[in-house]
């Protein structure tokens, strides 16, 4: 008989308006990495955070090692071995790794000492591969080693069974494997994984056992050795996901937008654009791969003339664009989707008519002497919201109230309708459901067949290589290398997000920060 | 808090209703105030909803006051009314609008705090118009007082309720009032600083010109609150004086808030505090507790208000942690 370290028996958790979990049953081994698979909202941060003692359950039980327990607190889970990396980390940015870990120990009151921390985190840095150095600032750690250091910390605190929620998000497919390297050394020496993800090909690779949730239900648990991919897609999102897109093979015309030696600042007044190049065509879409940081939101927005540049040129449709203003630009075909739907495409507190007239409140019919047709803005919001089919409560609901998938199919419409000849796309599905995924996707592959350019940018490499004709990578501010969607591998296209050109290169930089 | 002073606390607020709508006369009071702070509170509703914290209607007032003064005092008392009060009108705007677009620029421009700048210009007025009435403006037979001159009968506005104060600027802010409202709902102006408001990079993002829409809506609510000093000074006391009650300048911020930055209900708002500031002095008059009441009510009726919405906010922010 295995050993069960955790059993969590019929969670119900419900906050306002949602049951988040209802009747959840969850099983963890010794020795097992285990998943939990499901969409956003599905309900897997909040069982963990049961588990963590974040919240507390409305119902059900909690045994570990068998035994019935309530968990009141994180210290409470601590005490039990149990440790918890969260979505957003939760490190002091200004202090260094030692001064870190030593705070997770002060919060539970242990003993400390100094030189004998710091001495033990560079052992299980050695240990587990980790290249991590005690006195290095947090700040000047990338993402995936900030996490390195959150796993230590949570080493330290005597975890004996990890919860890693959605750890995958924000790393590049090498420093993935990376982190997976660790996670099968921490089982060798008997700890247990719960790792969280919904990325179906990183859960195959990884797990021992999978758990489906899918909007707060227990779907079940399978051995992942015993189904495929696309069985537990359907787990997941309860039918059958397409996972190719059709795609017409691309005619590339003429050259819309061409970015050349561009420079600019971020708003800390850092070098954001070293002199980047890029050229997009009409009819097809150029996927901009690359981890996030790395000037891709910059280089929108300065496409799009909501930042200044200091040198370089854009030009589109053969027009210098340079640092002209956002309504110039709209007015010359440029339809942007931001990073950020609530805090600049749409305004949540408006309806959806008024958002809807965003961009045309100004022009005949709508617009009339000063005056704002609202039947007409009316009529138009309705057109919009059934062609694309948006679920809104009322037409003069404030859009907040609309589910993220909604919001994100009303800016899109607003968006395409005005029959844009470039159309920059920024994370357009991030945070989105399947369905509404696949819709955005679908919808920009009709953009392209139509004859517009689309650059889009995005964390997901999956989405780029799904639908892109040509995949640029940026890195540091400048476009590494641009390939064709034939010639692209991810492989290749990963090492570049890291900036460099080599496996070789890679491994010897993971410890260069030593 | 009058129950401390040991006076009945429902005989005084009795004698503040009594006050404020008891008879025909003390009601026309009341309208005599609200008018005011209708005014000024509908020009603040429409920065407010900007998310711009105007807090210098206080000041404007006072430069509309000065501004139409000036005419007033200088012009023959042979002109007609017909010209100089709507130059009176005119100028008293001029005069608010400017106060209101120095800290418009400064924001805008340099980024000065306009919480902080409206306040310092609030003192600028302030002492502008104490210079002036124990300076030049001054009356040389009012024994000292810090009084201009009389106006002229060409420069006061017309009394529209015989035998009371109520005078034509009640009018005009009725007015305002459906106008601010329609500016606000219909036009592509209030269409502008609504998505300003709610989402200031939205507007960016959409090409919204927040430079422009800003020192139009600033300069619309500082001409109107420039408007309301020359109505109390050209239909309430026909002269120019130290105690024109700027007060109203932030007694309306209150009015704009509980109206809930809606034109319309600004219009009820400022008649139930424009009772309260009638009624005080009646309360003074019949319970002997002094007229500062007056401002104790109203800055409960803001704190009360005020609390509600930190409430509101922080269970907000509470559910929404982990
Ligand atoms: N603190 C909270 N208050 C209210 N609703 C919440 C809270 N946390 C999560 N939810 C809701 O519960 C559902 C499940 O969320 P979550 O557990 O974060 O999903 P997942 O981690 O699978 O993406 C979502 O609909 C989310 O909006
Ligand atoms: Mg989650």
């Amino acid at each position: 008989m295995d050993d069960i370290v955790v059993s969590l028996k019929n969670i119900t958790k419900r906050f306002p308006g949602i049951v988040a979990n209802d009747r959840v049953n969850f099983e963890l081994r010794r020795g097992e990495v285990h998943t939990l698979l499901g969409e956003n909202g599905a309900g897997k941060s909040t069982l963990m955070n049961i588990l963590d003692g974040i919240y507390q359950p409305d119902e059900g039980e909690i045994y570990i090692n068998g035994k019935l327990v309530e968990i009141k607190n994180p210290s409470d889970a601590m005490r039990l071995g149990i440790g918890m990396i969260h979505q957003h980390f939760m490190l002091v940015e200004t202090l260094t790794v030692l001064e870190n870990v030593i705070l997770g120990l002060a919060e539970q009151g242990l003993y400390i000492n100094k030189k004998e921390i710091s001495k033990r985190i560079e052992e299980v840095s050695d240990r587990y591969n980790l290249c991590i150095n005690p006195s290095t600032k947090i700040w000047q750690l990338s993402v995936g080693e900030q996490q390195r250091v959150e796993i230590i910390k949570t080493l330290f605190r005597g975890a004996q069974i990890l919860i890693l929620d959605e750890p995958t998000a924000v790393l590049t497919p090498q420093e993935v494997e990376v982190s997976f390297e660790i996670y099968k050394q921490m089982i060798e020496e008997g700890k247990s994984i719960i790792f969280i993800s919904h990325k179906l090909n990183e859960v195959m690779d990884i797990s021992d056992r999978i758990t489906v949730l899918r909007k707060g239900k227990y779907i079940g648990t399978v051995d992942t050795d015993k189904i495929t991919e696309k069985e537990l897609a359907t787990m997941m999102v309860g039918r059958e996901v397409l996972f190719r897109l059709e795609r017409k093979p691309h005619e590339r015309k003429d050259k819309v937008l061409q970015v050349s030696n561009l420079k600019a600042l971020d708003d800390k007044g850092l070098l954001a654009l070293n002199g980047l190049n890029l050229e997009v065509f009409s009819g097809e879409i150029y996927g901009l791969a690359g981890v996030a940081g790395n000037g891709q939101k910059i280089l929108s927005e300065a496409i799009a003339g909501l930042r200044k540049v200091i040198d370089g040129k854009i030009t589109i449709a053969g027009k210098d664009l340079t640092n002209a203003s956002a309504s110039e630009i709209f007015a010359h075909g440029v339809s942007y989707i931001p990073p950020d739907r609530l805090k600049m495409g749409l305004v949540p507190n408006l309806s959806s008519v008024d958002n809807a007239i965003l961009r045309r409140y100004y022009k005949p019919p709508i617009y009339n002497r000063h005056l704002i047709n609202y039947s007409e803005a009316e009529r138009y919001a309705k057109k919009l919201i059934e062609e694309y089919d948006i679920m809104v409560p009322r037409e003069d609901a404030p859009v907040k109230l609309l589910s993220g998938g909604n919001m994100q199919k009303l800016l899109l419409a607003r968006e395409i309708s005005e029959q844009p000849k470039l159309l920059i796309a920024v994370h357009p599905t991030r945070g989105l459901d399947v369905g509404a995924t696949e819709f955005v996707r679908r919808e920009l592959l009709k953009q392209r067949d139509n004859g517009v350019a689309v650059l889009l940018i995005s964390e997901d490499l999956d989405e780029i290589f799904m639908i892109s004709d040509r995949i640029g990578v940026i890195y540091e501010g400048q476009i590494l290398d641009t390939f064709d969607i034939k010639e692209a591998k991810i492989e290749k296209v990963g090492l570049l997000m890291a900036g460099m050109k080599s496996e070789r290169e890679f491994s010897e930089q993971v410890c260069s920060t030593v | 808090m009058i129950s401390f002073k040991g006076i009945n606390p429902l005989a005084a607020y009795k004698a503040l209703l009594i006050g404020a709508f008891g008879s025909t006369y003390t009601f026309s009071e009341t309208i005599v105030a609200a008018t005011p702070l209708i005014l000024i509170a509908t020009g603040l509703v429409l920065v407010f909803n900007m998310k711009f914290w105007n807090i210098g209607a206080y000041g404007q007032y006072i430069m509309g006051a000065i501004f139409s003064s000036y005419f007033a005092l200088n012009v023959s008392p042979s002109v007609s009314p017909w010209i100089l009060l709507p130059v009176m009108c005119v100028a008293s705007i001029i005069g608010g609008a400017i106060w209101a677009l120095i800290p418009a620029f400064m924001k805008l421009v340099w980024e000065v705090n306009e919480v902080i700048s409206t306040l310092l210009l609030n003192y600028i007025a302030l002492y502008i118009l104490k210079y002036l009435m124990y300076g030049p403006w001054r009356n040389p037979t009012s024994h000292g007082f810090p009084l201009s001159k009389m106006f002229a009968a060409n420069a006061q506005l017309p009394r529209i309720w015989p035998h009371t104060r109520v005078h034509l600027g009640i009018v005009f802010a009725i007015i305002i009032v459906f106008l601010m409202y329609f500016i606000i709902k219909k036009t592509r102006f209030g269409y502008e600083t609504r998505v300003i408001g709610e989402n200031s990079t939205a507007a960016r993002y959409a090409g919204i010109s927040i430079f422009r829409n800003t020192m139009l809506a600033m300069a619309i609510s500082g001409g109107i609150a420039g408007l309301a000093g020359m109505a109390q000074v050209s239909g309430v006391i026909h002269l120019l004086q130290l105690e024109i009650n700027p007060n109203y300048g932030y007694t309306a911020i209150i009015v704009a808030w509980l109206a809930s930055l809606n034109p319309i209900a600004v219009l009820l708002v400022s008649i139930l505090l424009g009772g309260i500031e009638a009624g005080g002095s009646q309360i003074q008059m019949m319970m002997h507790v002094p007229y500062g009441i007056v401002g104790v009510i109203e800055s409960s009726i803001l704190f009360a208000l005020l609390g509600g919405e930190i409430f509101k906010t922080f269970r907000v922010k509470f559910r929404r942690r982990g």
